[in-house]
């Protein structure tokens, strides 16, 4: 392991993306505002978009009374397509801070295959999980499992829910709109629509079963860890809990 | 090019000139019209062709041409009489056996490049193309033939355009959609099993008067009917968006005609002029009429799961599933490992605890 | 050299080789070749369903509350009755109860397909076989208008009508461009009318076209669409709504209404037009009597149109019901959809592969397997036939039979049945026909006495639909507004396995589903088809069918122009989509 870039206390044991760099204080700044907010926006987008989705897909019970007295499954719609346009608005933006935010930033768009360390860290935090190592390594960003479960089923199935969402969404627009002009050949694949649908919804699946790991992983961390993790994600900063090398 | 003229038409049928000229008279004077009219008609008899359609039936269930001719502007019959001319139908044309291939060639011959190959139905091609023979040779040979010469191929429903119910899985025949196997021609599809008779003659006439082809979509349909879910014109949307939806066939909502969503209405996915240009001269269409669409008008609708399901059903392990128990169970599986794991991991830390 | 099948036909394919495919103005495929004599007289007929699609093989795994729109699929000609008979055999088998108004609903459906397949049955694929089209070019109007005011007081048969009509016609033949009229066999001397009959037909030729529109918007009502109106197992799928709001999405008043209307058309439109034209066409055809193949003496037909909802025993169909052998008209027996020993299928003369082919299968056990090959004495190759072998495989349609026996199904065999039985409402319209015409009761097995029964038949069906109609607005009176049971709609509530059946009378005879469901799924979806009855190719035993049975001994005045080929043909009205589906 190189040297930390400045003097000071070396705080041992923490790996950082490149180069796995050792860092010197107790506290790193991790990420940054807009990767913050993104993720509480986009949380909150996505649990509206899961339930009003669902409904959706299974609606509520008829209601009684005058169709034109009632606008209720036209609101679940139109909750789930403005929670929709933030998801999508928001994945732009954070796409966007991908390429200019730090290097922890860019975590979630891809996983470094090619190194070796990585992948024992994949194999590591795995055997924690298992109990079969007594402690997890410490991070300065993702751990390794961390970053494959949110690069798999967080930012490919968001893309795709993005795209197919959209895909569906240009057939209410009409043909001559622009969600149809760039998600249209959605249904060159799949040319009855029908089976978007069905994409579409197995997809919340995928992204509600993440969330559900994702959430008992960032508790468990919090309590288990060598690190802090949901305070990280409201400060930005990230608090090691000891010192040791390994 | 040679254009058969009426003269020539009577000539080969063995009737003499002179009976030829007696009949533009006798034609003339029925008409109240003078000798001179006669004369003039018996020229004009080499009139400019209309265009010529020859329409092949492959494997289908003639619903296209029952549909077609239910058609009520305009009348099947003025289409026929006056604005197209039907040369070749097997459902209806007057010759048979060799007589009836006879015009195939001739229209081939005759009018290279300038007639319209309608098709009704699809071509197998399994078992050498002979689930569907024609002439004691495989319906896909004569259509690739017909299509050499044609000007443009319109394919008629479902079965012509992505193949129906006879493509339906497993596939047996190997029923294949006509722009599956022709390749070098304008394909117009028009969708639906069967399409609406007005959707079917507008296509017809549209070609005839404009001459040209309409503007079509990413799938090859005429923009002008199939750019549209009807469920966006649909009669019963704003029970849909009300939130008022049948629950069971001939309950309260069923009567007050609230949406069909849940019985599996398939109108939101399902491209068709059914909810706006509706059927048999606007009188009713499925929904309006009770029952879901099955999203006929749709490739592969027969294969998205049941038709009172709302979404493409799988059957896995002979047990029918949809995204929703899939998903349910997968979450149930997945909150089930995440308490097991929770409840190993205060296990596991309060033995560590003690061991310290 | 001749031989004799069991069922009484002298059969030497010796002769000249004639040969029709494509048969047209028929539905769908089908080839058939005939030797004739030295006299041109027809010795021996093969008749052959040349298309395929695989809709039972289709159906197996799939939910039985689809089928009907599957098997409706299977022809959009009879469309309708093979959804009607696929919810009857689910309800058969799951033993759902449908309410009174949707068997109603039902019997108007279905007599609503009755009138329509016959009314252009009649005009547009088999009229031209008497019918001459260039004739009526010759004809003279005023005498035409004589004619048709003298046989019937529809409206439209002023001299000047039929002058328009002609000019209109004149027009269209001299374009040069004949249309579907192209090669017909114009002049043949086996046309017999006069032209000023030719051009009434003609007339109402086009008359027909723009009428039988108009019928199927009861299918529209009731249904959503014509072709391939909907329907629903436990019911049918239009609610009625007569007084309360939102009344626009179900059967309202004005729909009823609407129904209504259509239905005195209907009976005006076969009274006036339809019955009146036969009768003048027959008139002039009544010493062709040729074609009755099996009519005289096997003859099949399961009854239809049940009275009660749910009872489907002879005396609750409002359609004749039983067989007929040996011509013995004195004794009609009755068929059991459920016995393995009495409707079997073979495939010995089809393209199908069975374990042991001498033997027959009922449909509950049926098994399509395709499986295509020429006989030895085939001429050409397999991929263009010149002649078939008729001794080998040769068709893609199977052969059911009756305890062994082949059997004609459709109008006719209907009309025999009912006359058998003494049914006076078959009986009476036939022997006044058969007075009018002044043919003896015999004359009624032919080519000619086929087309009669279809037309006496529709005239029976459309006072029919006139009672259904008022039974449904009784009802409504009464208070009972069901249209559908869905008790049993949740495939939890089925058992493990099931079969069933289910049956109509379609436009072209008896029609028969049978279905083995097992785990919510299809297990077996099999189809007897009033064609495949009739265009069945042989048996083991060597039995023909009743098309081949019907060509047989039939003059033909030119083996170039087979105009009477098509002629017997077409008065079955063949199928063959339905046949092989
Ligand atoms: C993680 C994000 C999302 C989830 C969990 C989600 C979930 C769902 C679900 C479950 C359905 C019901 C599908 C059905 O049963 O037919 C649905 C429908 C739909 N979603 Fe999403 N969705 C998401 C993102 C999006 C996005 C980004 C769009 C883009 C506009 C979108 C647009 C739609 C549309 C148009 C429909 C169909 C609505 C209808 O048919 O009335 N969704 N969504
Ligand atoms: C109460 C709910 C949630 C909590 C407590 C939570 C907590 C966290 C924490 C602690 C991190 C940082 C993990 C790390 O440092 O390795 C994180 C990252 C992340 N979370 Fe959540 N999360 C929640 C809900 C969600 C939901 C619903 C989603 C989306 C389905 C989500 C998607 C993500 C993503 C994509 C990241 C990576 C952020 C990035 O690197 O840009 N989170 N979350
Ligand atoms: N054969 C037959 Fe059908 C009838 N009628 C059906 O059952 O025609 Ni398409
Ligand atoms: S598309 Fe449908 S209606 Fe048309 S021929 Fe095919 S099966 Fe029949
Ligand atoms: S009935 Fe069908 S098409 Fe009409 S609004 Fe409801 S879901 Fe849409
Ligand atoms: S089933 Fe077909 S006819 Fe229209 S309403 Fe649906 S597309
Ligand atoms: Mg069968």
């Amino acid at each position: 392991m190189s040297d930390a870039p400045h003097s000071g206390v070396r705080f041992r044991g923490v790996i950082d993306l490149d180069e796995h760099k050792v860092h010197d204080r107790p506290t790193i700044y991790v990420y940054e505002a807009p990767v913050r907010a993104w993720h509480w926006t986009n949380a909150l987008a996505i649990t509206v978009l899961a339930v009003t989705g669902y409904f959706i897909g299974s609606p509520p019970p008829a209601l009684a009374g005058e169709a034109s007295a009632h606008f209720l499954f036209g609101y679940i719609r139109f909750i789930h397509f403005a929670a929709a346009y933030i998801l999508a608005v928001g994945f732009l933006v954070r796409i966007y801070w991908g390429f200019v935010g730090n290097s922890h930033s860019r975590q979630i768009f891809y996983l470094p295959v090619w190194e070796r360390t990585w992948w024992a860290g994949v194999v590591h935090e795995a055997l924690w999980y298992l109990f079969l190592r007594k402690e997890p390594k410490k991070y300065v960003g993702h751990n390794p499992l961390a970053q494959t479960a949110m690069f798999f089923m967080f930012t490919l199935f968001t893309l795709f829910m993005i795209i197919t969402g959209f895909a569906l969404y240009s057939e209410g627009a009409g043909i001559d709109s622009w969600q149809a002009k760039l998600f249209g050949w959605v249904f060159n694949l799949f040319p009855n629509s029908m089976t978007v649908h069905t994409l579409h919804h197995y997809g919340m699946w995928v992204i509600i079963i993440f969330a559900m790991l994702h959430i008992y992983a960032a508790i468990r961390e919090d309590i288990m860890s060598r690190q802090t993790m949901i305070s990280t994600m409201i400060s930005g900063e990230r608090q090691f809990r000891d010192d040791r090398e390994d | 090019m040679a254009i058969e003229t009426f003269y020539d038409v009577i000539r080969r049928q063995g009737i003499s000139r002179r009976s030829f000229v007696k009949f533009c008279n006798l034609t003339a004077a029925s008409l109240g019209l003078g000798p001179l009219a006669a004369t003039q008609m018996a020229e004009a008899l080499e009139t400019k062709p209309r265009t010529p359609v020859i329409w092949m039936h492959g494997l289908e269930c003639t619903c296209c041409s029952e549909s077609f001719i239910r058609s009520a502007h305009p009348l099947a019959k003025d289409i026929i009489l006056s604005m197209l001319s039907l040369d070749y139908d097997d459902t209806i044309m007057a010759a048979a056996g060799h007589q009836a291939e006879a015009i195939l060639e001739e229209t081939k011959a005759k009018y290279k490049g300038q007639y319209i190959l309608a098709v009704e139905g699809n071509p197998p091609l399994n078992e050498d193309g002979m689930f569907c023979i024609d002439g004691g040779k495989p319906f896909v040979e004569k259509l690739k033939w017909m299509a050499e010469d044609a000007s443009a191929i319109i394919a008629w429903g479902a079965c012509a355009s992505w193949g129906c119910v006879q493509a339906a899985k497993p596939n047996p025949t190997q029923a294949t959609p006509i722009d599956k196997v022709i390749k070098n021609k304008p394909i117009i599809k028009v969708p639906g099993c069967p399409p609406i008779a007005e959707v079917m003659t507008g296509v017809v006439t549209y070609i005839t008067t404009f001459g040209r082809l309409p503007e079509l979509d990413r799938h090859g349909r005429p923009k002008m009917f199939y750019s549209l879910r009807f469920h966006d014109k649909c009669n019963r949307r704003p029970h849909f968006d009300a939130g008022q939806y049948v629950e069971e066939w001939d309950d309260e909502g069923a009567r007050k005609g609230y949406c069909l969503y849940k019985m599996g209405c398939k109108g939101p996915t399902t491209y068709n002029a059914c909810s706006t240009v509706r059927w048999n001269n606007g009188v009713s269409f499925p929904i309006q009429s009770g029952h879901g669409c099955i999203g006929c008008s749709e490739d592969g609708f027969w294969d998205q799961g049941s038709f009172y399901d709302r979404l493409t059903g799988i059957n896995a392990f002979g047990v029918e599933l949809n995204a929703d128990r899939i998903g349910a169970t997968a979450a149930g599986v997945a909150g089930a490992a995440v308490v097991v794991h929770a409840a190993a991991t205060v296990v596991k830390r309060l033995t560590s605890k003690t061991d310290a | 050299m001749g031989i004799e099948t069991p069922n009484g036909f002298k059969l030497d394919n010796s002769g000249k080789r004639v040969v029709v495919d494509p048969v047209t103005r028929i539905e769908g495929h089908m080839r058939v070749e005939v030797n004739v004599d030295a006299n041109n007289v027809i010795r021996n007929a093969v008749s052959t369903g040349t298309m395929w699609r695989g809709i039972e093989v289709i159906l197996k795994g799939r939910d039985p509350r689809d089928a009907w729109a599957f098997t409706e699929r299977i022809c959009g000609v009879c469309t309708g009755t093979h959804a009607l008979t696929s919810v009857r055999a689910v309800e058969n088998a799951l033993d759902i109860k449908i309410p009174e108004n949707a068997n109603t609903i039902r019997n108007i459906m279905q007599l609503t397909l009755q009138v329509h397949d016959h009314v252009v049955h009649f005009y547009h694929l088999h009229a031209l076989d008497w019918v001459d089209v260039v004739s009526a070019l010759s004809a003279d109007p005023k005498a035409t208008s004589a004619l048709a005011q003298s046989i019937s007081d529809w409206p439209l048969s002023s001299p000047g009508y039929f002058r328009d009509l002609q000019g209109r016609l004149k027009k269209f033949v001299e374009s040069g461009q004949l249309g579907p009229f192209k090669n017909g066999y114009w002049g043949h001397a086996a046309y017999k009318l006069p032209p000023e009959a030719n051009l009434m037909a003609v007339a109402h030729y086009l008359e027909a076209l723009d009428f039988q529109k108009e019928m199927v918007k009861i299918h529209t009502i009731y249904g959503g669409k014509n072709p391939h109106p909907n329907w629903l197992v436990g019911g049918v799928p239009c609610a009625i709504n007569i007084d309360g709001t939102g009344a626009v999405g179900a059967v309202n008043m004005e729909r009823l209404n609407y129904v209504s209307s259509i239905i005195d058309q209907m009976i005006t439109f076969t009274e006036q037009v339809y019955l009146p034209d036969l009768q003048a066409i027959g008139s002039f055809y009544k010493d062709w009597l040729y074609g009755g193949g099996l009519s005289s003496t096997s003859v099949m037909s399961y009854g239809d149109i049940p009275e009660h909802a749910n009872d489907y025993s002879p005396s609750s169909l409002k359609m004749p019901h039983g067989v007929i052998l040996n011509g013995n008209l004195k004794e009609v027996l009755p068929i059991d959809h459920k016995d393995p020993a009495q409707i079997q299928e073979f495939v010995t003369h089809s393209w199908y592969k069975y374990p042991d082919e001498t033997k027959g299968l009922h449909p509950w056990d049926g098994v399509t397997e395709p499986h295509y090959e020429l006989g030895p004495k085939a001429k050409g190759t397999r991929t263009n036939i010149e002649a078939l072998d008729e001794e080998a495989k040769y068709s893609w349609i199977k052969s059911p039979r009756w305890k062994g026996n082949a059997v004609e199904v459709g109008p006719l065999a209907r009309y025999i049945i009912g006359y058998a039985q003494g049914k006076p409402e078959f009986k009476e319209p036939a022997d006044k026909l058969l007075t009018d015409l002044g043919v003896p009761l015999t004359a009624l097995f032919s080519t000619l006495g086929r087309t009669a029964a279809r037309a006496l038949e529709c005239q029976w069906a459309v006072h029919q639909l006139r009672y259904f109609q008022d039974k449904l607005m009784a009802s409504l009176k009464a208070g009972d507004l069901a249209t559908a049971n869905t008790d049993k709609w949740s495939p939890d509530k089925w058992p493990a396995e099931a079969k069933g059946f289910g049956f109509t009378e379609a436009p072209r005879g008896a029609l028969g589903h049978w279905i083995k469901v097992k785990a919510g799924k299809i297990d077996n979806y099999q189809c007897i088809v009033p064609t495949t009855w009739n265009g069945s190719p042989r048996d083991p035993k060597g039995n023909i069918g009743a098309f081949e049975a019907a060509l047989m001994d039939t003059p033909l005045a030119d083996p170039e122009k087979p105009l009477e080929i098509l002629r017997t043909l077409h008065s079955f009205d063949p199928c063959l989509a339905c046949s092989t589906h």
